[in-house]
């Protein structure tokens, strides 16, 4: 609750990625990971090559 | 969709012998859960568009819970049934508008968003957050949504099941 950067906000960006930031527990059922990133984007188009984050495929 | 005419921005109530569903047609983002779900129970295409009678009370509050917004909520009639609900019921009053709440003085936990990344399927996104799409800009409490990954959606942003048809796969 003191932490600066608690609140999350998830940002479905027009054509692109979704931006989410903030305190999260991201949990990968299929790589079986769990990580608290600070800040991540995930693939929204289905093409990128790491998924389940962007790697900018939507724009080619 | 055609706007309900009797409709106002305070919503509608509707009501079966053990529990009471709001509708706030302005919170609607058509994510359609619930008439995929029940259209016994929701059905756009008809006036009223709730019919309490369609289905049983545990399966009205199943599929309530399953709408990302506040458009539906859900109490129970019996008030102090309400005390003892629980946060996996994210579409109760008291989670989802909590200004129809009789005691508001809750209980709403403080944890870590849960960002899940389903097998081959969409983002399900779980806790209080706030979530921006399209120009809209929501603060969800204890909210859920589930986000398209594979990119097929017939309801972007959010998943309706088409990875599976499309036979999306992560790598």
């Amino acid at each position: 609750m003191t932490e600066k950067k608690r609140e999350v906000t998830v940002e479905v960006i027009d054509g692109g990625p979704i931006k989410i930031t903030g305190r999260i527990v991201l949990k990968d059922l299929k790589r079986d990971t769990e990580e608290t990133p600070g800040e991540i984007y995930l693939c929204r188009c289905g093409r990128s090559k790491t998924k389940p984050f962007c790697d900018d495929s939507h724009n080619k | 969709m055609e706007r309900d005419k009797k409709s106002f921005s305070g919503g509608r109530k509707y009501r079966n012998d053990d529990i009471t569903v709001y509708w706030k047609p302005d919170a609607c983002v058509h994510a359609s859960y619930c008439y995929r779900e029940l259209i016994e129970v929701f059905d756009p295409g008809r006036r009223p568009w709730v019919d309490m009678k369609g289905s049983t009370t545990e399966r009205i509050i199943e599929v309530v819970d399953m709408c990302p917004t506040e458009a539906l909520s859900w109490k129970w009639n019996d008030e102090p049934r309400n005390k003892n609900v629980g946060p996996e019921h994210t579409n109760h009053i008291k989670y989802r508008r909590p200004e129809l709440s009789e005691d508001n003085e809750d209980l709403i936990p403080e944890e870590p968003v849960s960002v899940k990344i389903m097998r081959d399927g969409p983002v399900v996104i779980k806790g209080d957050f706030t979530f921006i799409y399209s120009g809209n800009r929501k603060e969800m409490k204890a909210g859920i949504i589930s986000l398209c990954r594979c990119g097929n959606s017939h309801h972007l942003p959010f998943c309706d099941g088409m990875h599976r048809k499309t036979g999306f796969e992560d790598k």
